[in-house]
Parts: C-alpha cells; sequence; structure tokens
C-alpha cells in the first residue's frame, strides 16, 4: 500500500514538474516572439493574378489602416506613400497579396443561407527596416450570412490586427 | 473722310479677327467641363473625416471631386486621383434594422423579403494626399450614375487604368 502511494505520489510530483516548466518555457517563447516598432507603414493590396475588383482592394486597404490604428501598438501607422514615413527609425511595412477571391452574392446567402458566401485569401507579410521578413501567413476574411460582400474585407482586417496584436 | 474710314479699318480689322483670349478660354472650360451631382450617395469607405457608410451628395465642383453630408466635407483634386474606376453591384431593398425584423417572418418570409433588391454602382476612387499618402474611397451610386463622375474627372486630368467605355451602338 505504502509503495503504491509513494509511486503515485512521485508520480503526481513529476507531471507537475513537468507541467509548470512547460508553462514558463511557453511563456519564455511567447515573450521573446514579441517584437517592438514604433511606425508602421500599410501598402495597398496587390491584386497578382486574382480577379479582385478595385472596390475590395480599397476597402481592404481603409479596413487595414483603421484596425491596425484600433490596436494601438504603434505610434504612427503611414498610409503607402507617405513622406514622413522615410524619417521613421523603425518602421515596419504590411504588404497584402491576393491568393483568392470569390464574390458571393447577399442575395444568394440572405434567401438559401448555404450558397453565395464572399470569401478573400490573401498573403499577409510584414518586413521590417532591412527587409528581413517578420510575418508571412495567409490569412482568409469571409462573409457567409448577413451582410454586404464588403464586409469581407472588414472580416480579414480584424484577423490581420489580431496578428499584428499578438506580433508586436 | 476716306483717310478717317480707312484708318478705322486698318484699326478695327485686326480686333475683329483675334478675341481676347482669356475670355475665350474662361468661356470654353465650363462648356467642356460640366458639373456632375448625385444626391443620396452613400460613402462606403475612405472619407477620413467622414464615418463610413454615410449617405450625401457626390458632386464634381470646380477641378474636384466632393462629397457632403449634413456634418462635414471631404474634397479629392482631380490631379490627384491616381485611378477610378466604375463597377455594378447589388443592394438589397430592406436594411438595417428593419432587416433584421423580417428574420422574426415565419415560414421563411424574411427570406422571400430577401429577393427584393436593386442594382447600384459602385465607384472606387484611388488618389494621394498634400503628403503623399495613398489614399481610397469607395462610393455607391443609384444605378448608371458612376460613369458621368469618370467621364468628368478624367476630363480634368484624373487618371483611369481601366477607360471609360464606349456606349453600345443602337441597333437598327
Amino acid at each position: 500500500m505504502s509503495v503504491i502511494f509513494r509511486v503515485v505520489l512521485i508520480g503526481a510530483v513529476l507531471l507537475m514538474a513537468g507541467s509548470l516548466s512547460a508553462q514558463t518555457g511557453s511563456g519564455d517563447s511567447k515573450s521573446a516572439q514579441k517584437l517592438s516598432a514604433s511606425s508602421i507603414q500599410i501598402e495597398p493590396t496587390d491584386p497578382g493574378d486574382v480577379p479582385m475588383p478595385p472596390e475590395f482592394r480599397m476597402a481592404v486597404y481603409e479596413n487595414l489602416i483603421a484596425q491596425i490604428r484600433k490596436t494601438g501598438k504603434f505610434q504612427h501607422v503611414y498610409r503607402s506613400g507617405d513622406n514622413d514615413a522615410a524619417s521613421a527609425s523603425d518602421l515596419v511595412t504590411l504588404h497584402t497579396t491576393a491568393r483568392a477571391f470569390n464574390k458571393g452574392s447577399q442575395k444568394k446567402r440572405e434567401v438559401t443561407t448555404i450558397t453565395g458566401s464572399t470569401s478573400m485569401t490573401l498573403n499577409v507579410h510584414i518586413t521590417d527596416h532591412a527587409g528581413q521578413v517578420l510575418v508571412d501567413r495567409d490569412v482568409r476574411g469571409k462573409v457567409r450570412f448577413l451582410g454586404e460582400n464588403l464586409r469581407a474585407t472588414y472580416d480579414f482586417s480584424k484577423k490581420v490586427a489580431t496578428i499584428v496584436q499578438n506580433t508586436f | 473722310m476716306w483717310t478717317r474710314g480707312l484708318f478705322l479699318l486698318a484699326v478695327g480689322a485686326p480686333l475683329t479677327f483675334f478675341p481676347t483670349p482669356t475670355r475665350g478660354q474662361a468661356a470654353g472650360a465650363p462648356q467642356t467641363a460640366p458639373s456632375v451631382v448625385q444626391a443620396n450617395v452613400k460613402l462606403v469607405i475612405g472619407g477620413e473625416t467622414i464615418k463610413n457608410n454615410s449617405v450625401g451628395t457626390l458632386s464634381v465642383v470646380g477641378n474636384s471631386l466632393q462629397f457632403a453630408t449634413d456634418k462635414a466635407k471631404v474634397e479629392v483634386d482631380a490631379s490627384s486621383i491616381q485611378d477610378i474606376s466604375t463597377n455594378e453591384d447589388s443592394r438589397q431593398d430592406i436594411t438595417g434594422a428593419a432587416h433584421f425584423a423580417t428574420m422574426a417572418i415565419p415560414y421563411g418570409g424574411g427570406r422571400a423579403l430577401a429577393l427584393f433588391s436593386h442594382q447600384v454602382d459602385v465607384l472606387t476612387v484611388e488618389f494621394k494626399d498634400a503628403n503623399g499618402g495613398f489614399h481610397g474611397a469607395v462610393f455607391v451610386l443609384p444605378q448608371g450614375q458612376a460613369a458621368p463622375f469618370k467621364k468628368q474627372l478624367v476630363a480634368m486630368g484624373a487618371k483611369a487604368s481601366v477607360p471609360l467605355a464606349d456606349p453600345a451602338p443602337a441597333n437598327k
């Protein structure tokens, strides 16, 4: 009985020690992954080979600026081509390139509830001043049921803002 | 008498054939660039000082595109426009709070109401501000109303990657 109790006790202690070390380890890696930059510049969406209408590209660009400003992670959020961005010392640049785009139909969505969704997948690429890649991910924006087609750009921008929030 | 008549002819003839250039240009400019105005236009996104989805009046005033609501106004100079494009889309007839109310209609009545929609024009303007910053603005206009704006702005120096489509020839 006492032998079993000892084995269980040792096992429990080892498990607790293991989980504690794992937690501290993950905490260290999380804090190590956080990057710092005081300014970010947003570039307009590159449509690539994807036939993405201009209103969607512009809505992505404007929504990105609004959502990244909302994160409060940067002192300055510069638009593409802004002359003031040249003087920013630790500037990072956000690029988006279209990978896939499907313009659905609001009418279809609301009548059938299963078809007509609008979706877009864009590659999000954040580089530092030296051109080193900090973030390289594909992000999907969609509107499945309620709302106009352009709302997919808002969904996409919110997700990118979350990535920025977790990275910086 | 004869000498006086010849003198008047000599002085008057050049004036007859060379009209004052300043007047001619001033009168000619408005003729080639008439103003375009459209009420009930929705600014979907891109109005710095105006909230998204605001409804107002879009017009071409002087040499710039202007969007005005009751509270604010934004103006974009035609020469700063990098690209301007038009597209077509559709919008639901029932929107806002009424749209949510229709969802409560039993036996799929709300879905049936979603069938009621209308065609609209989408006008996208890409431009640069005084500091070189790139902007995009998306407007939703009644069907067929975006093309006159594009035509007018291109005539005033705005750039357009896709030229305005010529009207389809009439069938005979």
